[in-house]
């Protein structure tokens, strides 16, 4: 522990022997610092979340919701060195846990779910996994199986006790860690951005696991998440928890209140500020009049948005046809000698934004690396000049030591490009830093700065807006369609249906081995068989536009205004105090 | 490799429901054992016994067991290529600028031999040992700490990620590598160092965020109890009397046919 000015409210290493029902958490003026780090990422939190409570922990990127929850757990500062100062209370009157308490001590109290799939499971079998929690309370052996087939029964995968961890999907890997998790039947549970990683089934596979488990009232909740608007779902503001606790950039609490009131209250800020919203609480911050979108509230606003004659975008003046920069035929493509995506035929035009869509697991990245020339298809051509790529995890492609080399990398004359990308990219002020040490945006800028300074014709982008906040994920799509209306032409995957069609001209949706519909945007996305075949779930809010735009130019210009529309009145936010939510004792 | 990985059919086998433990330390005797042994006859008459007894008693099939196998056979060809090429001795066959000996032969073949034998036992007990029974025998019957056990499971599956995942670092990097004369990317030392660094990166990344997760679901020092335990019973003192006493046997047979060799033979 390094917290200098730490007050210990208790001694270290009480005894807990628990049940559920006493996991209230009390933090009282908590700063907490990482190492060179010039910076606190938490300032004077002070928080009290009774037992039973439901919380949503919400703010943009880099406002410390991480940090908060890992401190609850112990994490911070006993795996994860910080300096942390003020107090921390886990537990009832009668006993409890404090900032000296390890990590393996606290988990007798609490349950943790964490955002990445690949981390949040330990064990080669399932079972084992379940198994772990209960042998490490010394539970006596008989009553391990029963309650490991339980909790797997409860978040709906009792069928998977005997699979290996390696081969479960990301969805069913999450559930057996909420499985995990509750199976100590811990009185808090945490959860760390559990379905971000996840497609549109995944996402409701856990969100109804969540819930099944959150029946349990004397449970508390404590949930980190950023894109509150997939979380949310179809369910509104009433598929999330009912208090909700919103950090500034600056890790300091700025509201806290009744979720409803807090993102009404405080949505043109938070909007503002780049999170991700429900939305209800995103036209709410837009128009500044409350109601969902069933409500009509917002039509005015939304209606005006809707282009009346939104031409199709310009068609070469020279060649009347736009030319075809890349061609797919027959193409079959797969992992070793197992086709997963069959009979693809493709062609890409200049000034062509292509998205592929399809559920985890259907083919899109192999298709795009085939596309790429990265990976052999199994059967079929893919013509055409050699395209650029940007992979779903922009890390895997960094090589160099510095941003400005980054860019530098594999090119003949680097000098003047590199000085016009850092600046179309806003990476100047971190020409000279270590690209790993950069932010997820920042990353996902310099990833695509560095592919695009090869200026090659073609632009393939795996997910490119994975895990970024509304204000880089608009960045992201600028780009995509900045390539095409110069001529070039982009192809990308994404489970994010809002995005394909604010920047899309055509969508080929994929599944069960095939290509199950091709087209335009608009006629795809208004094809509701073919979506729900595709296990895609079309956003309220993009169905409303498909339905009252006339073509996918329309389409587009409508979302794109709505994305970058002002908020409604000032937008700013006051500190916690001054918020007529106000902070609960 | 599907042998290197446990499926059902070995996993039922008797082979498998013998105390991994106990399979791991005689694992190591024989092999030491078979360290002081140098000629190529008590190894060829144990390697017939023991794959016989692998065939019927650890459910792998044959054509797994010799793919598994085929790293093994290209080392013991390289021990056998080099003793024959360059030990002095009388020499049998000349040409071409090289000379094979009598006594580089014999000895090649006892070290290959060895080699092979090593081999077929350790395909044979990673084909029926399961990965968590192991590491629980060992926590129950070698005491080894229960931190240091599951560390060693959550690091195999971390293992099992890292294919794919050099497989994306690599493909993610040729992105920008520049074309060969045959039109695929170059990549250079250089491109590799960096993918390796890459990898590493995320590995460390994701290997702290696993032993998180190990503390999360309560790993530490306290008293714990143990789910399925390992069965250690006297059918396994019997396999380890008849394993040892086998290789007894044919020791003192090869001893006494006049053809084991120690490590004399190699001076």
């Amino acid at each position: 522990m390094t917290g200098s000015g730490l007050a210990v409210t208790t001694s270290s290493g009480l005894a807990v022997t628990t049940g559920p029902g006493l996991a209230g958490i009390t933090l009282s003026g908590v700063t907490v610092t990482y190492p060179r780090r010039d910076r606190p990422s938490l300032r004077g939190v002070d928080l009290h979340v009774a037992a039973g409570e439901r919380v949503v922990v919400l703010g943009p990127s880099g406002a410390g919701k991480s940090t908060l929850l890992h401190l609850v757990a112990g994490l911070v500062p006993h795996s994860t060195p910080a300096e942390v100062e003020g107090t921390l209370v886990l537990g009832g009157d009668e006993e409890h846990l404090d900032l000296s308490s390890p990590v393996h001590e606290r988990s007798a109290l609490l349950g943790v779910v964490g955002q990445d799939p690949s981390a949040s499971v330990c064990l080669p079998q399932v079972d084992a996994e379940l198994a772990l929690v209960l042998e490490n309370r010394a539970v006596p052996p008989a009553q391990i199986g029963p309650r490991v087939g339980a909790a797997l029964e409860q978040v709906g995968v009792g069928d998977l006790a005997q699979r290996q961890t390696a081969r479960l999907s990301g969805g069913q890997t999450q559930r057996v860690a909420l499985a995990a998790a509750v199976i100590g039947r811990p009185g808090l549970l945490l959860l760390d951005e559990p379905t971000s990683m996840l497609d549109a089934s995944g996402v409701r596979a856990v969100r109804a696991a969540i819930e099944e488990v959150a029946r349990d009232a004397s449970l508390t909740v404590l949930l980190v998440e950023h894109r509150l608007d997939d979380y949310a779902g179809e369910a509104g503001l009433d598929g999330l928890p009912g208090r909700a606790v919103v950090l500034d950039a600056d890790g300091t609490v700025v509201a806290d209140g009744p979720t409803a009131q807090v993102l009404r209250e405080h949505a043109a800020a938070l909007h503002a500020l780049g999170c991700w919203l429900p939305l209800e609480a995103e036209l709410t911050a837009l128009s500044g009049k409350v109601g969902d979108l069933a409500s009509g509230a917002h039509d005015q606003l939304l209606a005006g948005l809707v282009p009346c004659d939104a031409a199709p975008r310009p068609v070469s003046a020279e060649t009347g046809v736009r030319s075809v920069l890349l061609r797919a035929h027959g193409l079959a493509v797969g992992h070793g000698r197992q086709t997963v995506l069959d009979g693809l035929d493709l062609d890409v035009r200049a000034g062509q934004v292509v998205a592929v869509l399809g559920e985890n697991g259907t083919g899109k990245s192999t298709l795009l690396h085939a596309l790429a020339g990265l990976a052999r298809p199994l059967a079929g051509t893919v013509s055409g000049q050699r395209p650029g790529m940007v992979f779903q995890n922009p890390e895997h492609q960094l090589v160099a030591h510095t941003v400005a080399d980054e860019i530098a990398h594999g090119l003949a004359d680097p000098a003047p490009t590199v000085d016009r990308m850092l600046r179309e990219h806003r990476l100047e002020h971190c020409a000279d830093r270590n690209p790993h040490q950069l932010s997820g945006g920042e990353k996902r800028r310099l990833s695509l700065a560095a592919m695009l300074a090869h200026g090659r014709d073609v632009l393939l982008a795996d997910e490119p807006t994975f895990g970024l906040d509304r204000r880089d994920t608009m960045v992201v799509a600028d780009a995509l369609r900045s390539v095409a209306d110069a001529g070039g032409a982009v192809v990308f995957s994404t489970h994010d249906l809002r995005l394909a069609a604010e920047v899309a001209d055509e969508v080929v949706v994929v599944g069960r081995g095939r290509v199950l519909a091709s087209g335009s945007t608009h006629d795809v996305l208004s094809d509701a068989a073919v979506l729900d075949g595709a296990g895609l779930e079309l956003p309220a809010i993009v169905r409303w536009f498909v339905e009252r735009c006339s073509s996918t130019a329309a389409l587009q210009s409508a979302l794109q205004a709505l994305g970058r529309h002002p908020v409604a009145g000032s937008g700013a936010l006051e500190p916690a105090p001054a918020t007529s939510a106000g902070v609960r004792a | 490799m599907s042998v290197l990985q446990p499926d059902a059919l070995a996993l039922a086998s008797p082979l498998a429901r013998r105390n991994p433990t106990v399979k791991l330390a005689l694992l190591f005797v024989v092999s030491a054992v078979l360290l002081l042994v140098l000629d190529p006859m008590t190894p060829a008459v144990l390697y017939v016994l023991v794959a016989g007894a692998v065939l019927l008693g650890a459910g792998v099939r044959p054509r797994a067991l010799l793919v598994a196998q085929l790293p093994f056979v290209a080392f013991a060809l390289g021990v056998l290529l080099v003793n024959m090429l360059s030990r002095p001795g009388e020499v049998v066959w000349q040409g071409a600028g090289l000379r094979v000996t009598a006594e580089g032969l014999w000895v090649g073949a006892g070290l290959a031999g060895r080699t092979l034998l090593m081999g077929l036992l350790s395909v044979a007990f990673v084909a029926t040992t399961d990965g968590v029974a192991l590491v629980t025998s060992l926590h129950q019957h070698a005491r080894l700490g229960a931190k240091v056990t599951f560390a060693v499971l959550a690091g195999y599956r971390l293992l099992q990620q890292m294919g794919a995942e050099w497989q994306t670092i690599r493909r993610a990097q040729s992105v920008r590598a520049p074309l060969g004369r045959r039109g695929r990317p170059r990549v250079g030392l250089r491109g590799h160092a960096a993918s390796a660094f890459a990898l590493l990166v995320g590995s460390v990344r994701r290997g702290d965020r696993v032993a998180g997760t190990l503390e999360l679901r309560g790993l530490g020092d306290g008293e714990r109890t143990t789910w399925r335990p390992v069965p250690l019973d006297r059918k396994d003192a019997v396999f380890a009397v008849v394993v040892l006493g086998v290789l007894g046997l044919v020791l003192v047979g090869a001893s006494a046919a006049g053809v084991l060799e120690g490590p004399g033979a190699l001076f």
